[in-house]
């Protein structure tokens, strides 16, 4: 999934309000500012004891685990869960693409796996491995390890106004649409380097973006419910693993080519679903009924910014709580409504735990929403879910004084982590990180667990100052303090909390060890497109970045994070510039591993080589805070860390 | 006065046009997202951000991107890259696809029914409070009353929307009263519309009747001291006559002035806070999102949309001005 930018998990975009607040600019103090001030002291006033409530412990202790057996996420409907009713889910934004095409973001995530049938989909307690969902079972791969195939269910029909069965040709043309660049999609050309004749196919694609989907030679379909892919020089865990993504939800071509021809795409606007649920359109009433199956299929249901109305898909083959044969989501609801433009998310948490019906969408949780659940909420209010992401401060490390190794461990061994994951909100938002892989994640294990590498730089949580000094005299600074022009350094950070909040815990620590700070800062959009995401002019330290998986699988985490072929002009992921042959060569040699188990232990070996080269501090592994009203009997996706909108239902 | 209006209406197509630069060349010179890579998403290449680049056209140089815009907009040239043409066409969202025209146009009513709500309240409020202030000067009701003002004016709207809300909405409150945040996109009826808006009528007409009441009560005791004011006293004009007739009408001459623009400048899209805070889908929300996405075609055609807005109530104002002030006339 995207980055920080667009994930609720990870994104600073929800505090709308608090850039008003900002007390922080340098000069000069209006009437104005000053009361912002007052009002943001007497914000902080009450949100310590919050704070204090949500946990400061060094984020490794029992607490820890007591907190998360409280909150665990339930992954299970209840036995009697009741069929029918409307839930609605509270958003801060829309998702970042109502196209399947080109979704890319756990919100996202959350309404295509109610709307849509992927080749495999993740069940709500899948963490490592998914179900086969339009598949109707895990795709078989050769001996040789070059061929995946893939066999369809031959009884999935779409909405209307398509209103015909699903066939393997619709997946194919599903996967050809995504290179089109009227569907940006973010993942496809990474995952499926491999296929063969994708390179083809882009080039088509390019050439000629409204000319319809380009021809990828390596994907075939022998008959209406099989589906071949044949590979090159890479593996089928990568193919597989984006093929669990909403980009394999079939599009039929006949109806989609005409939305296709046009750039960018407008199919998503008129899209047909093959899940228990549809955005709803003009073919279909608000109980899911047709009332003109020949409608021009244009969703009625989705209003960008405002709302998205999903109603049960009259073609699915199943009822409330009693799926078809081919598919294991129960679909409880009988509509929902995904309302937006929740800005505050403190109000619109309180909103959620007070009133009826109502989960949380894309927005993190904030604290005292999580105290007023783990207080007075009723049981199952709050739920705790690793989302698989990180978050780091990253160092620049193509340029004095961050080239240097022992300076980087210097500030690595300084930082005080458990600081820096506080200003999160503490301790029920996720262990203090000690490297790079998330927990339950494949290789977490192999590069030390909960308690990291065994590295003199990384053991103390809260920092250790002393060692810091040794490492800062190792680079040569006698003092054990930085000195000289090279240490006037510069930092992009958010301009609003809790990014902000970390960035000025960021700027002490460095501070502590002689840096000169220039902290400049910017909206989160901005701070990766126009620095951190930009090698000619990424400062020396980016502290509000972070990573969230694609699939459980460490290339998804760790391949476009601390590549160093992956440093690229624009876009650039790699924010540390990490560039060490040996690391890029045990990269490499990972991607190519096809045996889960070996998989998992190579890269957990690649996460604790990069973690000792210290070119970030990693400082949280975050958990996923979601919140539901007490009617409402909430399931849990525990791969999109996320309500399960196919699952959920209302309580009796 | 037909020589005037056109030749401000020449004044106003060229300040459109003169905003429309300003726009770009804010959003070029100072540091913004990048879109194309913001489109792209996180793992997309080189190659795959220039063909966005180029279907967004932002490949093209600032001017002729400018030059595109401006044919959209007042002209019905053909148009590049899209089988769309204006006059009117202000470009489709970066983000969402969607025609920026129809965003606006979707999202004005609830702006207006706001707006204008809250201009009701907000004059109902004023000018009594400013009339019986400057009458009663000085004593414990007027003293009281400034004091009261001088809060609302103090109090950011962001604030006071919290604060409204955490008290009195139905959903967050502790008394719950009023329908509380996102009412507005559930309701379904122009009735249950306007109850909706209650609470953000009240906060966005807080301050600014506030600021009305203080104006026209300074105003009035200026108006007070006048010679003719007096005159009308000495010859025994009753005094409701006096403030009513002489007072009030040349007091409220610069409040009609004030009005014209506040509800130009909040129509368009100045209530991005009451907006924000109570989930009001308008057109300052979503300047709101727009600006927080990087999105220069909404937030350059919700700009134009209110600089017309703003040129345009300007004109009415001063027509109104010379109505109302016979003293005034325009060559």
């Amino acid at each position: 999934m995207k980055q920080e930018t667009k994930e609720p998990i990870l994104t600073e975009t929800n505090e709308p309000t608090s850039t008003e607040t900002n007390p922080s600019r340098s000069k000069g103090t209006t009437m104005r500012e000053k009361a912002l001030m007052a009002l943001t002291c007497g914000a902080l006033l009450v949100a310590a004891p919050v704070l204090a409530a949500c946990g400061g412990g060094d984020g490794t202790s029992s607490g820890s685990d007591a907190a998360k057996a409280r909150y665990a996420a339930p992954t299970e409907a209840p036995s009697d869960a009741r069929t029918g009713g409307e839930l609605t889910v509270i958003a801060a934004s829309d998702v970042d693409y109502i196209d399947p095409g080109a979704a890319y973001y756990q919100f996202t995530y959350m309404i295509t796996s109610a709307t849509l049938s992927q080749l495999e989909g993740y069940a709500p307690a899948d963490v490592e491995h998914a179900t086969p969902q339009l598949a109707t079972e895990p795709p078989t791969v050769s001996d040789d390890g070059k061929t995946i195939t893939y066999t369809i269910h031959d009884d999935v029909e779409y909405s209307p106004p398509v209103s015909r069965t699903v066939t393997s040709d619709d997946v194919k043309y599903a996967i050809e649409r995504s290179l089109l660049p009227g569907v940006p999609n973010g993942y496809v050309q990474t995952y499926l380097a491999g296929v063969e004749g994708i390179d083809k196919a882009i080039e088509e694609a390019q050439d000629d973006p409204t000319g319809g989907a380009p021809d990828i030679s390596g994907i075939t379909t022998p008959d209406d419910t099989t589906l071949e892919i044949k590979l090159e020089n890479t593996t089928s865990i990568g193919v597989i693993g984006a093929l669990t993504l909403p980009v394999s939800a079939p599009v039929p071509e006949e109806y989609a080519k005409q939305y296709d021809a046009e750039n960018p795409s407008t199919y998503g606007e008129h899209q047909v679903a093959t899940g228990p649920y549809m955005i709803q359109n003009a073919c279909v009433d608000d109980s899911g009924e047709v009332v003109d199956p020949k409608c021009d299929g244009e969703l009625t249901g989705y209003t960008p910014n405002k709302e998205i109305h999903l109603v049960r898909n009259p073609n699915w083959g199943g009822e409330a709580g009693s799926p078809p044969d081919w598919d294991f989501r129960p679909a409880y609801l009988d509509q929902i409504t995904i309302q937006e433009g929740f800005a505050d998310t403190v109000s619109a948490s309180k909103k959620v735990l007070d009133g009826s019906g109502l989960v949380n969408g894309d927005f993190t949780t904030p604290p005292s929403a999580i105290k007023q659940a783990a207080t007075s909420g009723e049981e199952g209010q709050l739920t705790l879910t690793p989302s698989g992401g990180n978050r780091y401060v990253a160092l620049n490390t193509s340029r004095p004084p961050f080239d240097d190794v022992n300076v980087r461990k210097a500030v690595v061994a300084n930082a005080n982590r458990t600081d820096l994951r506080n200003t999160r909100g503490g301790e029920l938002t996720g262990p203090v990180a000690s490297h790079y892989l998330p927990p339950e994640f494949p290789g977490f294990e192999q590069a030390g667990g909960l308690e990291g590498p065994d590295l003199d730089f990384m053991a103390n949580p809260d920092g250790d100052p002393e060692l810091a000094a040794e490492y800062m005299k190792k680079a040569g600074f006698s003092s054990g303090k930085c000195e000289g022009s090279e240490c006037e350094i510069t930092m992009v950070g958010d301009d609003s909390p809790p990014g902000s909040d970390t960035a000025a815990v960021v700027k002490d620590q460095l501070e502590q060890l002689g840096f000169e700070v220039n902290f400049q800062k910017v909206t989160h959009d901005i701070m990766y497109t126009k620095f951190c995401s930009t090698p000619s002019n990424a400062p020396e330290v980016c502290p509000n970045v972070g990573w969230l998986k694609d699939f459980n699988d460490g290339q998804s985490m760790l391949d476009p994070t601390f590549n160093g072929q992956n440093v690229i002009p624009e876009n650039n992921s790699n924010w540390p510039q990490l560039d060490d042959p040996k690391i890029n060569e045990a990269i490499d040699a990972a991607t190519l591993i096809d045996d889960p188990e070996e998989r998992a232990r190579a890269w957990g070996d690649v996460d604790r080589m990069i973690t000792e080269v210290a070119p970030a501090i990693p400082y949280i592994w975050d958990d996923q805070a979601n919140i539901q009203s007490a009617d409402v009997a909430g399931v849990i996706n525990k791969f999109n860390a996320n309500w399960d909108l196919a699952f959920t239902s209302l309580k009796p | 006065m037909a020589r005037y209006i056109v030749r401000r209406l020449i004044w106003a197509l060229l300040m459109l046009i003169a905003v429309s630069g300003v726009v770009f060349i804010l959003f070029y010179v100072f540091p913004s997202a990048d879109p194309a890579q913001l489109r792209a998403g996180r793992q997309a290449n080189e190659d795959q951000i220039e063909a966005i680049r180029e279907s967004l056209g932002l490949d093209k140089s600032v001017l002729e991107q400018f030059w595109i815009y401006l044919k959209g907009v007042f002209t019905p040239l053909d148009l590049p890259g899209t089988d769309s043409t204006g006059p009117l066409y202000l470009g489709h969202s970066y983000q969402s696809n969607a025609d920026v025209k129809d965003v606006i146009v979707s999202d004005l009513p609830a702006t207006a029914l706001l707006v204008f709500g809250a201009v009701i309240i907000w004059m109902a409020v004023a000018i009594p409070t400013g009339i019986i202030s400057a009458i009663r000067q000085r004593s414990l009701l007027d003293r009281s009353t400034m004091i009261t003002t001088l809060v609302f004016i103090s109090a950011p709207v962001f604030w006071l929307g919290l604060v409204a809300l955490y008290l009195f909405a139905q959903d967050v409150g502790v008394i719950p009263v009023f329908p509380g945040i996102g009412s507005y996109a559930t309701a379904d009826t122009f009735l249950s519309k306007c109850a909706s808006m209650i609470l953000p009528w009240l906060v966005l007409a807080a301050a600014t009747a506030a600021i009305y009441a203080r104006y026209l009560r300074s105003q009035m005791i200026d108006v007070m001291q006048e010679d003719y004011i007096r005159t009308a006293r000495a010859k025994g004009l009753p005094e409701k006559r006096v403030i009513g007739k002489h007072v009030l009408r040349s007091a409220i001459t610069p409040i009609v002035t004030l009005l014209g623009l506040d509800v130009a400048v909040l129509l368009a899209g100045n209530a991005i806070l009451t907006e924000t805070v109570f989930n009001i889908p308008g057109i300052g929300a979503e300047t709101f999102n727009a600006i927080k996405r990087s999105d220069l075609p909404m937030i350059q055609g919700i700009t134009l949309f209110g600089a017309f807005f703003i040129v345009t109530l300007n004109l009415v104002v001063d027509i109104v001005y010379a109505y109302l002030d016979p003293r005034v006339r325009y060559e």
